[in-house]
């Protein structure tokens, strides 16, 4: 088949290359379309939550009588052209129940269905509809859907529920340790990630240095993992996908809804704008740790907020417009002197369209923001330091549904980002600081992709396609040419090129093949394999562990080179007693190139010569990942392992020999359960365990310029920090009475670290307090003691 | 200023993670001991010495071992050669110290070339002496944060610095700053050091880190230093106040001047000082 020679062809060179890949866009149109002559009809809709009217993404659209169907796309949509006739189609979503809907297709339909959650409807018995699996069935792997019903009864800490901290528990992923919202997945480091809210970007999704993150639970409708077999309709990061949606808003009724924390207070109110027309939501989140510093005298200022709010307006089948915003902050004032802070703030707006009843088209605006700021008061050393990044986005995707058989994907992304790695201003008359700026980056980003998935007969599903990325470093900039950009020591600024604005500086282009698969065994047991590049363009390099909001994100161009993965995995998925159970395990490879580091001893902080710092280099991950998991009944959650290993050897660090990367962690068992005893209450536990992540230790010490006891370093990551380990409890009361009144209280209890383990966060060394025989010790530092908090959830 | 912001940013975190930690014992490997070289060669006479040890294991109590048999020469751009002696007082707690003649002092402008032979291994390292900018004066002030909080009754005082920088060339500086005649640090993992990048011309009251009491004798001393004589030290900052590579980047040795793999670094500096007495409040 085409794709097949296709795809070996891509190592070829470029050019051979681009010719390629416009035959494939070519033959990816016409193909398929070739296929059908027998007049058909379509039937499409959208599929929503009868109580509030929101889109269900992912709903199972089944035909019995063709053994096929389709799921709905990110927007509740689906679209099936089918031959005249009768046909009962099966709607089935979990936690909904089935809907079974007769039509005779004569002609073009629209079918928009209402499902009914089962969480808001009597204990009446349901009949469940026959319904394919997803996790057998579902072409797509490595993907993982995040199920907030069930995250909002497990444990979180502090009570904020925090959707990354369960991202942090799925198979494939690994955490940096608690207190972090880093995540990195099958070898990635953390800025492979791409996060998105409503399509937007998020360049920095901590709020007080990663405790919590910018999520609030509140709001999000649906998030979703990839982790391998990435879509090509996403790009620009090498490691995987976060996608987090929001909720439109209730178009039925109006509604509020919030919750009083330990750490944080939540409010959201939603309702309809014209009743099953247009809807609104707004939530808002603060932190009220300075409440408590204020009332203990201390002069130290730390908070953070989030603000969500959404527009929506279905105009009638064929347009939809949505208007999303995010905006987040955090900031720190130590005794009203120092001070430092950081911030997102992003905007969507989508329109979709049905050119036909089969060419839906989503167009996205989007704008996203990422700024942060030191500022330090005082009349000699004062100075405030700014640094932003912005982008611009217009997305256009498309999704032609041929026929059952056929779904082509297409589309053209076109991003503009502006990187102001950081501007230092003296803040008063008699400052010893003067005004310095770090040159500004403009970049252009095209994106085109196709993507055709096909079914074959019964047994086979197959997608083929490619992302073409073209990323262009352009002016207004000033380019600074060095004698040898990979000596930090000497630095010999040779030249200086000047750009003129939007003048080309450098381009590249790269192919990004796509492919998975997916045979079906039987009902009950698949094999998927899939195969992805991903391309990066835009580098947040960092020489911690994990990233602080003050590194600074860089474009390919000059100095760096895009970053290139390739990652082939194959899976093997199974149900047991009638898809009750799932199961899968999956193992990959993936082969990095180009990935970013600083170079040892890099001066990272505010450094107009940033370039010489920057080293690439190689790196290799590989692993196998089990999971099971029970989505229905009292007893519901999933157990994760995770065997996997990743190295880097980069010229430049730990003098060019290959190294553990800071977040290789060999074994990882994750295990999350929620179990609804009664309508009253219901219980949740998580529990972590992985092997210490590797860590550079002394190997003696040293005393230099009289009072120095320096230690001797031999190897980066040479030894690892002990095994984290840790088990939390929940408990969940919602109230009898809530039945009968509009005001429902909920109460959640947590325990987190329920047996107080002292899991290792990082270690140091220092020479001890008081009198000291030269000896030096070491400090292993951890974070949260058993704690217990508690969260009053409420909504009228 | 660098060096200051890091240590601010790590304040930060550190003050925002209600942090536990203990002291626990590390299983570490055995490795062989490296020479560790500290050379000074200052533009005043009798200030230059080479102190020579070895580095211990991590876990061994008492000082480091001192190498008291080394042969070290110095030689300028000149060809002009001066030879180190070991400890010529022949005190004890001045072992491991090798001095030249007392009458030698470094000139402004020369590169100098030290070698240090032990046994059969030479090791050897290269700095030029640049010229360093004159403090005009000193003065004094009281710290307000520190006085509400003083660490030690009565000693809140902070000398301030009053000098020209020259814009027009890329500047190093080391501090070191003096209490009674003794070296003085806020906390002993400080690194004192500068460059100019972004620093005004005109530095008018610049405060010491260190803090003195009523009648103390205040002494500032600015150190020219070469460029990689700055970043060994923003290194040594570095691998001194670093988190374990959480946060921070991972510990690493110190970039160096010294060939064959021995630590430390050979410093040439010019230096320019200024004392003042604290006499009372103003």
């Amino acid at each position: 088949m085409y794709h097949v020679t296709l795809f070996s062809h891509f190592r070829l060179h470029a050019s051979t290359k681009r010719l390629l890949m416009y035959r494939l866009f070519l033959i990816a149109f016409f193909i398929p379309v070739f296929g059908f002559s027998q007049e058909k009809f379509t039937v499409n809709g959208y599929i929503k939550d009868s109580s509030n009217g929101e889109e269900l993404i992912g709903v199972t659209v089944y035909v019995p009588e063709i053994q096929t169907g389709t799921i709905t796309n990110p927007y509740g949509f689906y679209s099936l052209t089918l031959v005249p006739g009768k046909y009962k189609l099966q709607y089935s979503y979990v936690g909904f129940s089935s809907q079974t809907v007769e039509i005779q297709l004569g002609k073009n339909e629209s079918l928009n269905i209402d499902l009914v959650n089962e969480a808001t409807q009597m204990q009446e018995v349901i009949v469940k509809a026959e319904r394919l699996d997803a996790n057998v069935t579902n072409l797509q792997m490595s993907k993982r859907q995040i199920n907030m019903d069930q995250v909002r009864k497990l444990p979180a800490v502090l009570g904020e529920v925090d959707i990354i901290k369960n991202i942090q528990m799925q198979p494939g992923v690994i955490s940096a340790g608690e207190g972090t919202s880093s995540f990195f997945v099958r070898g990635g480091s953390a800025d492979q990630n791409l996060i998105l809210i409503d399509e937007a970007p998020i360049y920095d999704p901590s709020h007080l240095f990663g405790l919590f993150s910018v999520f609030n639970a509140d709001v999000i409708k649906e998030s979703e993992l990839y982790r391998g077999g990435i879509p090509s309709r996403f790009g620009g990061r090498l490691s995987s996908i976060l996608e987090v949606r929001t909720k439109d808003g209730n178009n039925k009724n109006r509604a509020a809804s919030g919750g009083i924390g330990t750490m944080a207070s939540r409010l959201m109110v939603e309702g309809p704008i014209k009743k099953d027309k247009s809807s609104f939501i707004v939530s808002a989140r603060r932190s009220y740790v300075d409440v408590f510093l204020k009332a203990a005298n201390q002069k130290n200022l730390v908070y953070f907020y989030d603000i969500n709010a959404k527009l929506n307006w279905r105009h009638n089948n064929n347009n939809r417009f949505y208007l999303a915003f995010y905006n987040g902050r955090d900031e720190f004032k130590f005794d009203k002197t120092f001070g430092f802070g950081w911030g997102n703030a992003t905007g969507t707006f989508r329109w979709n369209h049905l050119f036909s009843d089969r060419l839906f088209s989503n167009t996205t605006v989007i704008g996203s923001n990422f700024d942060y700021k030191l500022e330090l008061k005082d009349a000699i050393q004062g100075f405030i330091w700014k640094s932003r990044l912005q982008q611009f986005s217009i997305n256009n995707d498309l999704s032609y549904f041929i026929n059952p058989k056929n779904e082509l994907s297409f589309g053209y992304h076109l991003s503009y980002r502006r990187f102001q790695p950081g501007i230092i201003e003296p803040n008063t008359e008699g400052s010893i600081f003067t005004k310095v700026e770090i040159g500004k980056q403009f970049a252009l980003d095209h994106a085109l992709y196709i993507d055709n998935q096909q079914k074959l007969g019964d047994k086979v599903t197959l997608s083929y396609g490619a992302r073409l990325s073209i990323f262009q470093t352009i002016g207004k900039s000033d380019i600074v040419l060095y004698d040898d950009p990979a000596n930090n020591v000497v630095i010999k600024r040779r030249d200086t090129l000047q750009f003129g604005f939007f003048e080309k500086i450098k381009t590249f282009v790269n192919v990004e093949p796509r492919f998975s698969f997916r045979y079906l065994i039987d009902d009950k047991n698949s094999v998927k394999a899939s195969y992805n590049r991903m391309v990066q363009n835009t580098h947040l390099i960092t020489n911690g562990t994990v990233p602080l909001p003050f590194n600074t994100w860089n474009p390919s161009g000059y100095y760096l080179r895009p970053q290139l993965a390739d990652q082939y995995a194959v899976g093997f998925f199974r149900n047991f007693n009638e898809h009750k159970y799932e199961f899968s395990v999956e193992t990959f490879y993936k082969d990095l190139q180009n990935v970013t580091e600083f170079a040892d001893n890099a001066n990272v902080f505010f450094n107009q010569d940033l370039s010489v710092e920057f080293r690439q280099g190689k790196s290799k991950a590989y692993g196998v990942e089990f999971l099971a998991e029970k989505k229905e009944g009292k007893l519901t959650g999933f157990v994760s392992y995770t065997l996997s290993k990743v190295t880097r050897t980069i010229p430049g660090v730990n003098q060019g020999l290959e190294f553990a990367a800071n977040y290789d962690r060999r074994n990882v068992v994750n295990a999350t359960a929620t179990y609804d005893l009664n309508p009253k209450w219901s219980f949740g536990s998580n529990f972590t365990y992985s092997t210490g992540r590797p860590i550079t230790l002394p190997s003696g010490r040293y005393e230099y310029g009289g009072v120095y006891n320096a230690d001797v370093i031999t190897e980066r990551n040479g030894y690892r920090l002990p095994a984290f380990h840790r088990l939390d409890l929940s408990a969940t009361l919602t109230p009898k009475r809530n039945k009968d009144r509009k005001w429902k209280g909920q109460w959640v209890f947590s325990v987190y670290n329920v047996y107080n383990r002292k899991n290792p966060f990082t270690i140091y060394t220092r020479v001890p307090d008081g009198p000291t025989d030269g000896r030096k010790e070491a400090r292993l530092v951890y974070l949260f003691p058993i704690l217990p908090s508690v969260t009053y959830n409420f909504k009228f | 200023m660098k060096n200051s912001l890091n240590i601010f940013i790590l304040i930060g975190i550190a003050g925002l993670l209600v942090s536990c930690e203990e002291t626990i014992t590390l299983d570490l490997d055995q490795t062989a001991s490296k020479v560790v070289i500290e050379g000074l060669v200052t533009n005043e006479t009798g200030k230059s010495y080479v102190k020579i040890s070895k580095s211990t294991d991590f876990y061994q109590t008492g000082s480091t071992e001192r190498i008291t048999s080394a042969v070290v020469k110095l030689n300028n751009d000149r060809g002009e050669e001066v030879i180190f002696a070991h400890n010529p007082s022949g005190e004890k707690k001045q072992e491991g110290l090798y001095f030249a003649s007392s009458s030698f002092k470094g000139e402004i402008g020369r590169t100098y070339n030290l070698s240090v032979s032990i046994g059969s291994q030479t090791y050897e390292a290269q700095d030029e002496l640049f010229a360093v900018t004159k403090i005009d004066s000193l003065g004094y002030g009281v710290n307000d944060t520190e006085q509400e909080d003083p660490e030690i009754e009565g000693k809140f005082y902070e000398t301030l610095l009053f000098t020209k920088e020259p814009s027009e060339t890329k500047d190093y500086y080391l501090f070191k700053f003096y209490r009674n005649d003794t070296l003085d640090y806020s906390n002993d993992t400080d690194v004192y050091f500068t460059n100019d990048e972004g620093i005004d011309e005109k530095i008018d009251g610049f405060p010491s880190p260190v803090y003195y009491s009523l009648k103390d004798t205040a002494t500032v001393e600015m150190y020219s230093i070469s460029r990689n004589a700055f970043l060994f030290f923003s290194d040594m900052s570095n691998l001194l106040n670093g988190d374990g590579g959480m946060f921070s980047p991972p510990p690493a040795n110190p970039r160096t001047n010294w060939s064959n793999g021995a630590l430390g670094f050979f410093q040439t500096s010019a230096v320019s000082r200024e004392t003042i007495i604290i006499k009372d409040e103003k």
